[in-house]
């Protein structure tokens, strides 16, 4: 349902302002209108000003601003996980936090500088980690002697493996060994062990074929190979060490620090948002005046808040709503517990306006009542019962699944209904095994009467989306749109009947009169729907005949449940032939939620809203606190 | 042969309906997928466009029916 909105103007002594403004931040129910039009009485417009905010409050402003980037910059620099919750007031947190934020921010900036410095450093070592590892196996199978020299290698192309043991065994007169491995990364290590007394020679025959020795970073270049390896696992060790102390000193920060940083951040945010919005509020000489929207259920309360803090020195006024206010007042939703599910659907849509409907109620009416005459069958409603029911069970605190096994509940029971009336359980079965019979009508054979009830349904359910937007355009005061839809309701229900007569499902007499009827409406649309009255009439009639997929859809899952079962019963083996209707009842039951499902919701989407629902209502966004609570809950859960 | 035209008749209602609606659901589908790509949030939208065509095969299975069944 459309929340009824009132149009209210609040005024009050200056000095009360930010007093008032917190309250009406408090209790969450109030949209702020920037622009006067429409709130101010024809004649005093020049009397209301827009609020010049005084030099105290510009300070404030500019010192919370200041505050909070400050609070920013600590808390960036914090692990969520750490971040402990605060027993301090706001109020108490704020100047704790206000008094020592200078100093912790140049902290936190000089240890996040250190952490980077130090990551930098262990990526660029674990490049060379891979490759020194593999060298390490290597040297393992050699002995280091005084007058051994040893230069490793890194290989892009394995082919050039054997230049290189050429190139090194005439380098060398023989007097080296070159020993490979492969990396983890898969690159080709070349560890080449020679005399000292040739490892110049060697280095440069390297250099001139473009095969340079594996630079390590500058602090290990002047180290014997060995020892650079175990320098580079040192540096390695400590670097490691160093990030996880300044990390446990940072968490320990966070815990100590952050739930106070956290709070004074939500009453910053607070107050701020409260300061800005004086920008919105009008004056006179010796007054302020608010003006905007709230539930009209809300003004009683609003009033009795504002008289006990105030003692009557702030007047609430409600004022009475011009034509032209209706496409500016803002639409809020509310539904009964049944319906709540079912936004989940029309928010698919753009909001409504103000003097249209919400679509969700009738999403929740009717979707369920198509979707079990479109699945119509207890044995698939059943299972999807068990899963909604499951869903629910399992995800409770997930808003949107537990909304979904919600709507699949309903519209399971609905199948349920429908498919004792159908006498269909998992198809023909249900037949097979307990006798089920067909309450009303069986689908497989009557294909004509279920096309005739499909239509007769559509026909109910168009014709009521034409008498609500018959309703919206009286509630609009457009006229000649109402008429349009009555003498369009008139048109569908005389040709109706006159299809009703020609096969002879009412009297054939009635035919002619029907005729008539219909021939004497069409100046009447002309006249009130313009040239093009005819297309839409034909567009609707159009819309009528598209519920025909309920049948369509409805006989396609009935005889894919019966195939199930035929070929199950071919198989001529018990196992096999569960496993198969298993099967084919599975693929069966997919459809049957997604199809109905689709069908359903395009049904009213596209052939019941159009009759009604104007789009493009303004969201109601009332003036509250933003909360840290839940944040905190977040940060609890990493 | 009165039997085999009805059965055609119905057969090429159905079959050229339902051609129909595949050709307009293949664009509508392959800008859909376009748009689902750059804007998720209108998922729903693009399931209902992609429907929408799907009248022309029903409105085809109607009147198959009415010719079978007439």
């Amino acid at each position: 349902m459309i929340v009824r909105m009132a149009k209210i103007e609040i005024a009050g002594p200056k000095e009360l302002l930010l007093d008032v403004l917190a309250l009406v931040q408090e209790l969450g129910l109030f949209q702020v209108e920037p622009e006067p039009g429409g709130f101010v009485e024809a004649g005093v417009e020049a009397k209301v000003r827009p609020l010049v905010p005084d030099e105290q409050v510009v300070a404030e402003r500019l010192f919370l601003e200041n505050l909070g980037s400050g609070i920013a910059g600590v808390l960036a620099a914090l692990p969520r996980p750490a971040v402990g919750t605060s027993p301090l007031d706001p109020r108490a947190a704020l100047e704790v936090v206000a008094a020592a934020v200078g100093g912790h921010g140049a902290w936190c900036r000089e240890q996040e500088e250190r952490l980077a410095a130090l990551r930098r450093e262990r990526d660029e070592l674990q490049r060379h980690a891979v490759i020194v590892e593999a060298l390490d196996r290597l040297l393992a199978g050699v002995s280091l002697g005084e007058g051994v020299d040893c230069i490793g290698l890194v290989l892009r192309e394995p082919a050039a493996v054997e230049r290189l043991r050429w190139l090194v065994a005439n380098g060398t007169g023989g007097a080296s060994e070159l020993l490979t491995a492969v990396a983890a990364d898969g690159t080709t290590v070349c560890l080449i062990v020679t005399v000292r007394e040739r490892g110049a020679r060697l280095r440069e025959l390297l250099g001139a074929e473009h095969l340079p020795e594996l630079e390590l970073p500058a602090a290990f270049a002047d180290l014997p190979f060995p020892e650079r390896i175990r320098r580079l696992r040192g540096r390695l060790a400590e670097a490691a060490a160093e990030m996880a102390a300044i990390e446990g000193t940072l968490a320990d920060f966070a815990r100590t620090w952050g739930g106070a940083y956290l709070r004074a951040r939500e009453w910053v945010e607070n107050r701020l948002s409260l300061l800005r919005l004086t920008a919105r509020v009008h004056e006179t000489l010796m007054c302020f005046v608010i003006h905007g929207w709230m539930p009209a259920a809300g003004v009683p309360g609003l009033e009795g808040e504002l008289a006990a803090r105030f003692g009557g020195r702030v007047v609430v006024e409600e004022k009475a709503l011009r034509e032209q206010d209706l496409q500016r007042i803002p639409v809020a939703l509310k539904n009964p517990p049944y319906f709540q599910p079912f936004e989940l659907f029309s928010r698919m849509l753009p909001l409504p306006r103000y003097t249209s409907y919400d679509p969700t109620p009738f999403i929740g009416v009717f979707f369920p009542l198509f979707f079990g005459m479109i699945l119509g069958d207890a044995g698939h409603g059943t299972v999807l019962l068990l899963a909604s029911l499951a869903a629910l069970r399992i995800w409770p605190g997930r808003p949107a699944v537990r909304d979904a096994a919600r709507i699949l509940l309903v519209s399971s029971l609905s199948a349920i209904v429908f498919g004792f009336a159908y006498g269909e359980f998992f198809g023909e079965l249900g037949g097979t095994l307990f006798g089920l019979r067909p309450l009303i009508v069986e689908r497989r054979t009557a294909i004509v009467s279920m096309l005739w009830f499909s239509l007769a349904v559509g026909t109910v359910h168009v014709t009521l989306g034409l008498f609500l937007g018959f309703l919206s355009a009286v509630r609009r005061h457009t006229g000649k749109e109402a008429l349009f839809r009555l003498t369009t309701i008139a048109a569908i229900l005389c040709l109706a009947l006159l299809v009703v007569s020609l096969f002879q499902l009412f009297p054939r007499n009635l035919a002619r009169p029907a005729i008539i009827a219909l021939v004497a409406l069409v100046p009447l649309l002309l006249a009130t729907g313009g040239f093009i009255a005819p297309l839409e009439f034909l567009r609707t009639v159009g819309n009528i005949l598209s519920y025909a997929r309920i049948m369509a859809i409805g006989l396609a899952s009935v005889l894919l449940a019966s195939m199930a079962n035929t070929l199950a019963g071919m198989t001529g083996d018990i196992v096999t032939g569960i496993i198969v209707a298993g099967l084919l009842h599975t693929v069966n039951l997919v459809l049957g939620v997604f199809s109905p499902t689709i069908q359903s919701l395009r049904l009213h989407y596209v052939e019941f809203f159009s009759k009604f629902l104007e789009h493009g209502g303004r969201a109601f966004d009332p003036f509250r606190k933003s909360r840290t609570d839940k944040e905190e809950e977040s940060w609890k859960r990493h | 042969m009165e039997k085999a035209l009805i059965a055609l008749a119905a057969a090429l209602a159905i079959g050229l309906s339902a051609l129909a609606t595949a050709w307009a659901q293949s664009r509508i589908g392959s800008a859909g997928a376009g748009t689902i790509a750059e804007k998720p949030e209108l998922t729903a939208t693009v399931i209902i466009m992609v429907a929408i065509p799907e009248t022309m095969v029903i409105l085809g299975f109607v009147v198959a029916t009415m010719i079978l069944y007439r």
